[in-house]
């Protein structure tokens, strides 16, 4: 009924003309839950950023540690952030961790993802066999941290890299693109004319393969960036830690304490004062910005590669 | 080239139908034409020799009374001694109850909220409207656990924002954060807030591929919305819901170890233990050895690949696709 006598003037002009517009009560319903969920997500971060430029005498104004109208704005606790301390070296640390992570993941998975792309190459099959295997089953958190220790790994920064540099996550979605979607004709014409198979795929596979692969890179770097895990077991001895131990450890602070406010002046790194709340805050910041950074492009290609992931593998 | 031929055979034994080969070819010509393709792959069978099959093979240890002070054969075997000890032990079994109470929540109480973010999303006709929504809610799945709890102490903690809007309306402080019984319900809104969005994400992709004039032929016939939900929708990503069950089934006591080891401090130990938290507590840092935290974990992966066998399995009877299909 709706549907035929639609007003030209309204906005859903995307809805197709044989569905009913929804009620009034559905559709404000339906914004509600949209504005609240979304408001949850984004409330908060707003509040951090805010914190994060807030002064001293701000912050104690407020008697909190997050505001949500920022005045009395400062640089303060991004000066201290920079200024070559202890979270200027767990920031570079981490920098080259995940840009040093990415580059040797990459190599790795996309030469796997080719070797594996070509169906019926010798062994193709029991090297498929040992990467799917690696979803059924996990090795178990002590017997990995064994083998570190064995292999001289133990607090040494290679550790955070060399056990996590192979998502089979990443190489079958690889593989599946290079299998779907490289016309199998292009590289029998290059193999035909005499090209061998590191020249294909250096010169055909990668330039045709530019989005993916920058999606591929970038779900590397967000892991080598978001590492904690491997450095709690890993590399707890070392005095430079990633970025989300140094965070973990400002938090802990005054977390779980029944008066936080008092506690946090038990953490003092080097002898400084506690972290103020705009400290920690910028430090969370630090840590988002890369992400946001990142993000639009993930967003951009990341569901087809999911998709094809999810559903070829 | 000896061990490349012995290992031929196997391959195509294993699976009779699968690679069609134009002509037969001995295994070392094929070398001769694959090699650059092997050593390509080597990389990626060094890594996962080093640091998954290495360490898989060392699960052996579960078994041993194993002493990294001995050589390695003079370590006896005890059987299942120490899953015996295991299960023994106070502290295993809350753990193991606690992983599975946080599995079953997770997978009663945040999959159905993906689906249905997924669903409302759908029916907005507006894409700038769904654009907008999706980039946000979709945001906190690159986020850090590290990160996360911090936005929650920060927003939800004694100090934190709403705990002092309270404070200033004359209520008291919140201890949401750090309250043992309230837990599952922080760790509830925390995977919400992390990763609804990408379920989100992956349910929209199925439900664009359902093809749009089925919903024509419903609505000409006379199905309302709710029918063509019904009828249509839910058919259509019932394989995406299968698959992303076995997969959430077969990691089910993978539950992570973050998010837990995080709140420890604050919730307590007896709330927040999962497997993973107590081998690392109980046997790297702690003073049970290496055979016990390995058995707890072996338990662990054994488990888990009976269960997404199992759960693969269940998924082929019902005609569906599973994680892998029958070639």
């Amino acid at each position: 009924m709706t549907a035929i006598d639609i007003k030209p003037k309204r906005r859903s002009s995307n809805r197709p003309m044989w569905d009913e517009e929804p009620s009034f009560i559905g559709k404000s319903l339906k914004s509600l839950f949209l504005i609240a969920y979304a408001a949850a997500i984004v409330v908060p971060l707003w509040a951090i950023v805010a914190t994060s430029f807030a002064s001293e005498d701000a912050l104690t104004k407020a008697g909190g540690n997050l505001l949500l109208v920022p005045t009395d704005l400062t640089l303060a606790a991004y000066r201290e952030i920079f200024s070559g301390g202890a979270l200027t070296d767990s920031l570079v640390l981490t920098i080259i961790l995940t840009v040093g992570g990415t580059a040797f993941s990459m190599v790795l998975t996309v030469c796997g993802a080719y070797a594996l792309s070509r169906t019926g190459s010798l062994l193709h099959r029991p090297i498929l066999m040992l990467v799917l295997f690696t979803f059924l089953f996990g090795p178990g958190l002590y017997p990995s941290f064994l083998v570190v220790q064995k292999l001289g790994l133990f607090n040494n920064y290679l550790s955070l890299i060399l056990p996590v540099a192979l998502s089979a996550f990443n190489l079958i979605v690889l593989r599946a693109f290079f299998m779907n979607t490289i016309p199998g004709e292009l590289l029998d014409a290059a193999r035909i004319d005499g090209a061998g198979e590191f020249r294909i795929l250096l010169t055909i596979v990668l330039p045709m393969s530019k989005a993916i692969l920058a999606v591929v890179a970038l779900f590397y770097a967000v892991g080598y960036w978001n590492i904690y895990f491997s450095a709690v077991l890993y590399t707890p001895g070392l005095e430079t830690q990633p970025i989300q131990v140094v965070l973990q450890r400002m938090l802990m602070s005054t977390q779980g304490l029944p008066d936080g406010a008092s506690a946090a002046a038990q953490y003092q790194p080097q002898g400084e004062a506690a972290p103020t709340a705009a400290l920690k805050m910028a430090v969370v910041v630090c840590t988002v910005i890369p992400i946001v950074i990142m993000y639009p492009f993930i967003q951009k290609h990341f569901t087809k590669a999911v998709i094809t992931g999810a559903i070829k593998g | 080239m000896a061990t490349m031929q012995s290992a031929a055979p196997p391959t195509s034994a294993r699976t009779p139908n699968a690679p069609v080969v134009k002509r037969k070819r001995t295994a070392a010509q094929r070398l001769r034409h694959d090699w650059p393709l092997l050593v390509l792959a080597l990389p990626v069978i060094a890594q996962l020799a080093l640091f998954f099959y290495w360490p898989s093979a060392w699960n052996i240890i579960a078994f041993m009374d194993y002493s990294p002070h001995r050589p390695f054969w003079e370590n006896p075997f005890v059987g299942f001694a120490w899953f015996q000890r295991l299960f023994n032990d106070p502290y295993f079994v809350p753990a193991l109850l606690n992983t599975l109470k946080f599995a079953a929540a997770h997978l009663m109480f945040l999959f159905p909220l993906s689906v249905v973010l997924a669903l409302v999303m759908h029916s907005v006709v507006s894409t700038k409207v769904r654009s907008t929504f999706q980039s946000i809610v979709y945001l906190p799945y690159f986020f850090s656990w590290v990160l996360v709890v911090t936005v929650f102490v920060q927003v939800l903690g004694a100090d934190g924002l709403v705990s002092n809007w309270l404070m200033g309306l004359g209520g008291d402080r919140l201890s949401f954060t750090s309250n043992p019984d309230t837990f599952l319900l922080l760790a509830w809104m925390q995977w919400a807030w992390k990763d609804a969005g990408w379920g989100m994400i992956i349910f929209l992709a199925a439900l664009a591929s359902i093809n749009p004039s089925l919903y024509e032929a419903a609505a000409v016939d006379g199905a309302n919305r709710w029918r063509r939900m019904w009828h249509i929708t839910l058919p259509g990503i019932r394989p995406v819901i299968i698959l992303l069950l076995i997969l959430q089934i077969g990691g089910i006591l993978s539950v992570g170890f973050e998010q837990y080891q995080l709140q420890r401090q604050a919730v307590g130990y007896q709330a927040t233990e999962v497997l993973d938290t107590y081998v690392y507590y109980r046997s790297v840092i702690g003073t049970e050895g290496a055979s016990f935290g390995t058995a707890a974990g072996l338990f662990k992966g054994a488990i888990g690949l009976v269960l997404i066998l199992g759960a693969n399995k269940i998924a082929h009877r019902l005609g569906e696709q599973g994680i892998y299909q029958k070639s």
